[in-house]
């Protein structure tokens, strides 16, 4: 994957969870329903991580390893965080 | 939350996502006052709200910047370790200093970057056109359709920096961008619109690691922080255009009076 395929998968992935996150919060706002704000505040949360998951697997594929472990170290820390919330 | 403080805290996001998205940094140095000393929310309910604000930040401008080249990723994951590094430097040293000395420490780290800014800010971190290499760490920039080179240099710095980001960070509650794009701007060769970009980029991500833990805990208002996202949002993306038409001098100028402003808060903090 070059990097104007991977500027493209990382915008489509970052529009996709805002545009979506962003009409559940609306929504929820409007209708004064918990459980659609509730949806779109984890989809808000989830889009960096998502984010994260694209490039790491583009960066490996590319045989880029000394970024795309770098990449993967940080999505071992968003699941470790990830993994600590459902502790609470 | 009833219909009045709901437009106060749309408008609030908003104005946080156009600063924050044009500087580089997520607004919590702003959003979190806000939510405690003028609206009287606890302090862990504001923080939670201002993290979930950066991430919609981060991702909303970095949909712009990306297309625009203006995002480095490799040097925005390079630093990204240092950040997340410093993010447990910050848990160790907040048990060593009193919140006195660390508000003080702060304040005078940022008016000290904000008179160094000021003072460089005709200066540009740009190579000449031609067959520059911009090495590992460095890139590319286009501005008024002719294709600049830029190198990273001090490395060493600019991870040191990004380590006292990721500890700022843990310690106030705020994105570590305000530390990351001085730094990067005036020490290390960065272009400050490529600082900017990156540091949005990047700091979706940090802001993420901590908000699974607030939200896991019930420390996220629903309503509260979805009024306030729901003004980031296009406030960010509205700061991602509007700073490619501001020139890079003025937006260091504004970056500078913004960190005089915060650390004068620090300061005042501190007494």
């Amino acid at each position: 994957m070059g990097p104007t395929r991977l500027d493209r998968a990382v915008e489509l992935t970052l529009t996709s969870g805002l545009a979506a996150s962003g009409l559940l919060l609306v929504i929820g706002l409007l209708l004064g329903r918990q459980d659609l704000l509730r949806w779109g505040a984890i989809l808000l949360m989830l889009t960096p991580v998502a984010r994260v998951v694209v490039v790491t697997i583009a960066l490996l594929a590319r045989r880029d390893v000394a970024f795309g472990a770098i990449s993967l170290w940080i999505l071992v820390v968003l699941t470790t965080s990830l993994a600590l919330s459902l502790r609470f | 939350v009833t219909p009045g403080p709901v437009w106060l805290l749309v408008t609030s996001g908003a104005a946080t996502g156009l600063v924050g998205s044009m500087l580089g940094f997520g607004g919590g140095v702003f959003l979190v006052p806000l939510l405690t000393l003028a609206m009287g929310l606890p302090i862990r309910t504001a923080v939670a709200a201002s993290l979930l604000a950066v991430i919609a930040t981060g991702s909303a401008s970095a949909t712009v910047s990306i297309k625009r080249g203006l995002v480095n990723l490799r040097l925005g994951l390079a630093l990204e370790v240092a950040t997340s590094l410093g993010g447990l430097a910050g848990g160790v040293t907040s048990s060593l200093l009193t919140s006195k000395q660390l508000f003080i420490a702060f304040g005078a780290t940022l008016g000290m970057m904000a008179v160094i800014m000021a003072v460089r800010s005709g200066r540009r971190n740009l190579i000449a056109t031609g067959e520059a290499q911009p090495g590992v760490l460095g890139g590319r920039l286009e501005e008024a359709g002719v294709t600049y080179v830029y190198r990273l240099k001090r490395l060493p710095f600019a991870l040191a920096a990004s380590l006292v980001a990721g500890a700022i960070s843990g310690l106030f509650g705020v994105g570590g961008g305000i530390v990351k794009v001085p730094a990067l701007t005036t020490f290390c060769g960065i272009p400050i619109r490529v600082a900017a970009a990156t540091s949005t980029f990047m700091i979706g991500v940090t802001a993420a690691a901590s908000a699974f833990i607030y939200f896991g805990r019930g420390d996220v208002n629903l309503p509260l922080t979805a009024a306030v996202v729901v003004g980031t949002l296009p406030g960010s993306l509205l700061g991602a255009r509007l700073s490619e038409r501001i020139q890079a001098r003025s937006l260091k100028i504004i970056l500078s009076l913004v960190l005089a402003l915060v650390a004068l808060r620090m300061l005042l903090e501190a007494v």
